[in-house]
């Protein structure tokens, strides 16, 4: 928190802009449609973004609202992992039972990491792969990634678009790819009923609900290895995060992107 | 150090104001009721944000305030049944809402860059979830057969 922060509350036009977006989107309400196997969730929080959004470009927001809105989304952000804390510590014993096969699985979330980073850096993108592809971007890893880079950084940036997309098109992606992925690979459905728990509950429903209509026999495990699965990921996502996916990201950034770099450097020693 | 625990303190309370409306209009809890409840919060942030400044290294706020809203709300911990009780009149999507309405009016000024991403994003945050998903159902699948599970 910086000194640039100071009489920030002060800043009434911006606090009652937020309070009459709030109050509106809370009473337009949760909507959600199928399209395919999957559902498509459409929640006050989105619409409020897209709001706050289109207000920027309006007189209503001057520049000062506008700076004067990050540390904001910083602080909500504290609230909203407090709450995930007390969410986790009465499911601590249910956590403890739940064993070492869920415990391990969640070190498959680097996968991201493998799959995406190296497609990231070859489309040519920056410091935003680190933001973007260290994690799935959801609520948690946004707060880390602010709280470590900054809300106006690349990386930052970067985490906030797969948060978007992940919001918006995050639930049906899953829904299509899960039970897909069940029916061709030989893979047991039980594994992906476990990794469908990637710590957002609209993913996890619509991942698990593909793959009990594929395999209706195996609904009450799919459920219980899917809501585990969740709570795990909610609880050490975080962690993973910290400790191993966001320095192996940066790690296999700077190798990929100085093979970049190079690549460049030889084509133009060889056109010049 | 004092400054900063009153700023603190002032904005995650224009927050929680914010939070308890939204609670009240969206999802039906009344803002008295809520009240204790988002102290609760606030106070779990605010010992995360403090101790994040007396103990050196890099760790994130964000992951003290995780580690002491555990601690609290632990069925071993004396009083965790309040600390559950209280904290589940405020909706979790109700604090998200307001987070979201102070990212768009923040996030208008980057735009620019934001739109340069483009299709990039989508394809390369399809495959963040792809990687992650498949990679789960792998590991997974091996843990499973040396169990013998399946």
């Amino acid at each position: 928190m910086s000194e640039s922060q100071k009489q920030i509350w002060k800043d009434w036009r911006l606090h009652v802009i937020v309070l009459l977006i709030v109050l509106l989107t809370e009473r337009i309400g949760t909507h959600k449609f199928a399209l395919g196997p999957g559902v498509i969730l459409l929640l006050p929080m989105l619409y409020a973004m897209i709001i706050g959004l289109i207000l920027y470009f309006t007189p209503i927001i001057k520049e000062k609202q506008s700076k004067n809105a990050e540390p904001l989304i910083v602080l909500g952000v504290t609230l909203l992992i407090a709450k995930i804390g007390v969410i986790i510590g009465p499911s601590l014993p249910q956590i403890i039972e739940a064993g070492p096969a869920l415990l391990l699985q969640e070190l498959g979330n680097l996968g991201t990491i493998f799959f995406a980073l190296p497609i990231a850096v070859l489309l040519g993108l920056k410091r935003e792969t680190i933001g973007m592809t260290h994690s799935v971007a959801r609520e948690p890893n946004v707060g880390l990634i602010m709280d470590k880079y900054g809300f106006n950084s690349p990386e930052g940036r970067g985490v906030m678009a797969v948060y978007i997309f992940g919001t918006v098109f995050g639930a049906i992606f899953m829904g299509l790819i899960s039970g897909f992925l069940a029916t061709i690979t030989p893979l047991h459905p039980l594994s992906f009923a476990m990794a469908s728990g990637i710590g957002s509950g609209s993913m996890m429903a619509a991942a698990s609900g593909s793959l009990i209509a594929a395999f209706p026999q195996l609904e009450n495990d799919i459920i219980a290895f899917a809501g585990a699965s969740n709570l795990l990921s909610l609880s050490t996502g975080l962690y993973v995060s910290i400790f191993i996916a966001l320095p192996l990201s940066e790690k296999l950034y700077q190798i990929l992107t100085k093979r970049r770099d190079q690549k460049i450097e030889n084509k133009s020693d060889m056109e010049g | 150090m004092l400054k900063n625990i009153q700023e603190w303190t002032l904005l995650l309370t224009i927050f929680g104001i914010v939070s308890l409306l939204g609670n009240w209009i969206g999802y039906d809890v009344m803002p008295a009721a809520a009240i204790p409840g988002i102290i609760i919060l606030i106070l779990i942030c605010l010992a995360g944000l403090i101790i994040q400044k007396l103990i050196p290294g890099n760790i994130p706020s964000v992951a003290y305030i995780a580690i002491i809203g555990i601690i609290v709300s632990m069925p071993w911990m004396p009083g965790s049944d309040l600390v559950v009780q209280y904290t589940g009149d405020v909706n979790l999507l109700a604090l998200a809402t307001p987070i979201l309405a102070y990212a768009g009016i923040a996030i208008g000024r980057s735009w620019t860059d934001f739109a340069k991403l483009g299709w990039k994003t989508i394809v390369v945050a399809s495959f963040v979830l792809l990687g992650t998903f498949i990679g789960s159902a792998i590991i997974a699948e091996i843990v499973l057969r040396f169990q013998g599970i399946i």
